[in-house]
């Protein structure tokens, strides 16, 4: 029963990123969900986030004495797209006046958009 | 051809391995032992703090033909606190899941270390309770437990239970404070106090609940450090000496089950004050709602404490707390 399964060999004729993520055909490249969570990993948001795909750009209003040293972003990509730099746990948004950029990479990885967050407190 | 063959062998090879199978060896009922048999569970979950209850169910048995337990007794390796005693009830539970209790023996006579209780049921069974409230004197420490038991046959049986870790945390449940009122939040006195008793007292001051209700912000029930941006004060005269800056992270979905007395599982222990880092949390937390909490460390670095928000009342602009501290 093992020969067979022996046999079924894979053929490795797709590429791979320099993260071992998969090179698609896909050329889309945007943002379509953003969040943004505080310490007790709940959300921080007073509303939702104002994506715009054509300015990328994105408009996000937090609660009133939310902790921005300490909040968890959370983009939600096209299919197969990556983000650049990559989240890997609580971030600083606390400096109002210099928005942070993270640029969107395609499934191809030949497109890639940088968007501005911008986060404003509920007054 | 070469590959049918090879099929074959494979089919073969796993016929083999199915015949291979492993015989079920059969049941035999065990059979009882004649000896008198002892054994003990600890009945309660999470840390071991001080002035709460340490649960232990004792159970002893021997055969009825050979004779009665005569006493049972509990050594504790730190004396308990007052309070502290070995159950003269024998405890099983019936069909509606009570417990139900019969009495086998005189009262508990507790001394030093020890809890005793003298049978005067005619029991070759029975199952006894033991609560050990945790003292002072066991904060950090070890405890262990030896439970032992007598018959009449002279038969003398003994379980040892632990050692058990006692928490070097306080607990205090259900503070009330309210907005205007009790509103002054001391770690340092696991109280709450009014603006008189804060302003008598201003260096044990490390927090103050306020409830606001805005037209454009939400604020509701909020903890906040004396020494916080204005803004997060809003219309609060603080007592002279009230100043203190106190680093608070919020936290949710952690309903520590001795602090919420709810269903879920989860304790807060020792380690996770030892291992909490608040350097870059703020000295405020607006809008902290029902069953949240918050982390906290005292400006002087001497108390970590979890504050609990157990209930909210935006009618009275109200709310109650309890706080597990770890002084460090």
């Amino acid at each position: 029963m093992l020969f067979p399964l022996v046999w079924v060999s894979c053929k490795d004729d797709f590429p791979i990123d320099e993260d071992g993520l998969l090179i698609t055909k896909r050329a889309q490249c945007y943002v379509s969900n953003f969040e943004l969570l505080g310490s007790d990993l709940q959300t921080v948001r007073s509303k939702n986030p104002v994506i715009d795909t054509v300015a990328c750009t994105i408009d996000v209003e937090v609660f009133f004495g939310t902790d921005l040293r300490n909040v968890y972003p959370q983009f939600s990509l096209v299919t197969d797209a990556k983000l650049d730099p990559k989240i890997t746990g609580k971030m600083d948004f606390s400096n109002l006046d210099e928005p942070k950029v993270f640029t969107v990479v395609s499934g191809n990885r030949q497109v890639r958009k940088p968007y501005t967050v911008r986060v404003s407190v509920q007054q | 051809m070469q590959r049918k063959h090879l099929i074959r062998l494979s089919y073969l090879l796993s016929l083999l391995l199915l015949m291979g199978a492993c015989k079920e060896e059969e049941y035999a009922i065990p059979t009882l032992s004649s000896d008198f048999q002892n054994t003990a569970i600890k009945r309660n979950l999470g840390p071991n703090l001080i002035g709460k209850n340490m649960e232990f169910a004792y159970a002893m048995a021997l055969p009825q033909v050979k004779g009665k337990i005569l006493s049972a007794q509990v050594e504790a390796s730190i004396p308990g606190a007052p309070g502290t005693y070995l159950d003269n009830q024998s405890y099983h539970t019936n069909l509606s899941r009570v417990d139900v209790g019969v009495i086998v023996g005189e009262p508990s006579v507790t001394e030093g270390n020890k809890s005793r209780v003298a049978f005067t049921a005619d029991t070759c069974a029975a199952t006894l309770r033991y609560y050990y409230v945790v003292p002072e004197a066991a904060r950090g420490q070890k405890v262990t437990f030896t439970f032992s038991a007598i018959s009449s046959t002279g038969e003398n049986v003994s379980y040892s239970m632990g050692p058990y870790d006692v928490s070097r945390m306080d607990m205090v449940l259900d503070l009330n404070v309210k907005d205007g009122e009790n509103s002054y939040i001391s770690i340092a006195d696991m109280a709450v106090y009014d603006e008189t008793a804060a302003a008598a007292n201003p260096g044990n001051i490390d927090l103050v609940y306020l409830y606001r209700e805005m037209p454009s912000v939400t604020f509701a029930h909020s903890l906040v450090s004396p020494a916080a941006d204005p803004q997060y004060l809003p219309s609060v005269a603080l007592p002279a000496g009230v100043n203190k800056s106190t680093r608070l992270r919020k936290a949710w979905g952690l309903r520590d089950q001795q602090l919420a007395r709810l269903q879920f599982g989860i304790f807060i222990d020792d380690l996770d004050f030892q291992q909490l880092d608040l350097s870059d949390a703020p000295n405020y937390g607006i809008n902290m709602k029902a069953e949240s909490g918050a982390w906290v460390e005292t400006a002087d670095g001497k108390y970590r404490a979890y504050i609990f928000v157990n209930a909210v009342d935006n009618t009275n602009k109200s709310a109650r707390i309890s706080i597990k501290r770890y002084a460090l």
